[in-house]
């Protein structure tokens, strides 16, 4: 079974190069890092670069499944407020000579509450072979290092069993993994941040390409999904000395209503 | 007294429910519901509770007054639409607080509920508790709530955004929340209770976080519902009390003067509830419980109502039969005479 799996993961990594290399994949545009809380200014448009992506069709999906054609400066895309609150799917799909490809990234937009639940949104068939998070990370969970990111490998709306997914990641982690019977994947992220400074806001994330390919008759299809992923907080909180912190808590508690009990019993 | 006709024991089933829901509500519902359900509860259910299903109103609160109205004002872009969020976070949280009311505090809270159960817990190890805390402390503890609401909820956070304070203070509630703590323990998260190294500022607040959980834990063996009285959701829910449906109302009659029991009754120790003679009793630090109509002894002269319909009335039966309910509960021996006689 681990030569199966080891063979099916060499041969993925012999038919898909680096996703920085090759296959089509969304990434945020170079930004200069601005400190402190992210992800909440709501005015401004956030920009995303489609690497080797000459030639695809480009689509924004909004929470209700409405799909918009978006115009790209370059391999660049700026995604402005379309109204709607919640995330939204950036998705590139591209078609030549047997090859068919698409590259998935979700995207939380600030606006006027959706009233959908995002899970419309990841359940909806975005292109033939496709990575869906399961789940997405949401609010205040993100994708941090050495956590578990769970996944589905679905082909024509079914989930694929045994795919191989190749993860690259922009600190030079490359690893295979194979999906399940029931075409469940569970990714570690991997601890591979070079310098890790104390407090969320001193750490720029990194992203995650995680790429699968299939293929059916003479059809080739090679599907990406693409996502930001975070220094773990582990690094600099203690949970030892939070506990430790509670006990301290707890005793004086325990005093407290010690002191309590005994000025009631000296009146 | 069976047990359908408590209505203490029919609240501890609401707050069981609402904390199944508050807590691992995602499980039921689905993962992203709290994107869709409302982003604004007004209860202490925590979006770092990787289970949840709906998140509390004191987080879009804090942000929206940080990162969106702070950093506008700093910049000097500010216009009144960056308003709007905090409005439909309100307006979302008193639509819902006009269905309930302070009931929220009192049926729905997971922090409340737990605090309930630890002093249940306390009953049963037979700690010795204090029933009424002394009203001179009760006075000095009231107006914490309200520091509680102004500071933590609204000033630093935009203090912060307009860069007087550093980033730690953006969202310092939800930093010594103990609610926090509590439900991603509960949904089998340990990453919560931490203390965090990375600046002096979270320092601070992670160890203020930590003891309070640890104190809350402690003092709500003996003592009934130590946080709710610094909650700055008690106050929150104390601007909007007008305008809930449900209400307590008391018909004053003289007995009152010589009785008191409801004040005794009360978990938040609210002694105005025995001296007013007002109709409206709904107080500021008042959670509706429902225990004050519950130990009335006296006929319809306390009673909580939905709009104007009675959900529950004082009754001398009723009365004497919790009353015995409570004493069994408690372990303390009643004779036969003692009961009849009751």
């Amino acid at each position: 079974m681990r030569g199966v799996w080891l063979a099916g993961v060499l041969a993925a990594m012999a038919v898909m190069p680096c996703p920085a290399a090759a296959a089509m994949h969304w990434a945020p545009a170079p930004v200069e890092h601005e400190k402190g809380h992210g992800g909440h200014d709501r005015s401004a448009g956030k920009a995303f670069v489609l690497v080797d992506g000459e030639g695809a069709n480009l689509t924004l999906i909004n929470p209700k499944l409405l799909e918009k054609p978006l115009a790209s400066e370059g391999s660049s895309v700026t995604l402005k407020a379309t109204g709607m609150g919640n995330y939204h799917a950036l998705l590139a799909r591209r078609s030549q000579a047997g090859l068919q490809e698409s590259a998935i990234r979700y995207h939380y937009m600030n606006g006027k509450p959706s009233g959908t639940s995002p899970s419309l949104l990841i359940a909806h068939e975005k292109s033939a072979l496709e990575i869906v998070p399961d789940p997405l990370a949401r609010e205040h969970w993100r994708y941090y290092a050495n956590t578990d990111a769970r996944f589905i490998v679905r082909f024509q709306g079914k989930p694929l069993a045994g795919a191989t997914v190749m993860m690259a990641t922009t600190n030079g982690t490359t690893v295979g993994f194979m999906a399940d019977a029931d075409g469940n994947l569970s990714i570690p992220l991997p601890e591979d941040f070079a310098e890790v400074k104390a407090g969320r806001a001193d750490n720029r994330p990194a992203e995650f390409v995680l790429t699968a390919s299939h293929h059916d008759g003479d059809s080739r299809f090679v599907t990406t999904f693409s996502a930001a992923y975070h220094v773990n907080p582990e690094q600099w909180q203690s949970t030892g000395l939070g506990l430790a912190t509670a006990g301290g808590g707890m005793l004086l508690g325990g005093v407290m209503i010690w002191r309590m009990r005994r000025r009631k019993e000296d009146k | 007294m069976p047990l359908w006709k408590n209505l203490s024991v029919i609240r501890k089933g609401v707050q069981l429910l609402a904390f199944l829901f508050l807590v691992y509500g995602s499980v039921f519902v689905g993962f992203y519901s709290a994107d869709k359900i409302s982003g604004a509860f007004p209860a202490l259910s925590c979006a770092y509770d990787a289970k949840t299903a709906d998140y509390c109103v004191l987080i879009p609160l804090q942000h929206q007054f940080g990162h969106s109205v702070g950093r506008a004002l700093a910049a000097g872009t500010f216009t009144l639409s960056l308003l709007l969020p905090i409005l439909t976070t309100l307006g979302t949280f008193l639509i819902l607080f006009v269905l309930l009311n302070k009931a929220f505090c009192g049926w729905l809270c997971p922090l409340g509920f737990f605090q309930e159960v630890m002093g249940m817990i306390g009953q049963k190890l037979r700690l010795h508790r204090t029933e009424s805390l002394d009203d001179k402390l009760v006075d000095r503890i009231r107006p914490a709530k309200w520091l509680m609401l102004s500071l933590l909820v609204i000033l630093f956070p935009l203090a912060s955004g307009l860069g007087f304070v550093g980033q730690e203070l953006g969202d310092p509630f939800c930093k010594i929340c103990p609610s926090r703590i509590l439900t991603t323990l509960a949904a089998g998260q340990l990453n919560q209770l931490y203390i965090d190294t990375s600046s002096i500022g979270y320092m601070i607040l992670s160890i203020i976080a930590d003891t309070l959980f640890g104190l809350v834990l402690v003092l709500s063996l003996t003592m009934r519902q130590p946080f709710c009285r610094i909650c700055p959701m008690l106050a929150l829910h104390t601007l909007f009390r007008k305008v809930g449906l449900v209400k307590l109302v008391k018909n004053y009659t003289s007995r009152c003067d010589k009785c008191g029991l409801c004040a005794k009754a009360c978990p938040m120790d609210i002694r105005e509830i025995h001296t007013s003679k007002e109709k409206d009793i709904l107080m500021p630090d008042c959670t509706l419980c429902g225990r004050c109509v519950e130990f009335c002894p006296d006929k319809g002269v306390m009673a909580l109502k939905y709009a104007v319909i009675p959900i529950k009335v004082s009754d001398p039966y009723y009365f004497k039969e919790r009353n015995r309910a409570q004493k069994v509960w408690e372990g303390k021996k009643t004779t036969a005479r003692q009961s009849k006689k009751s």
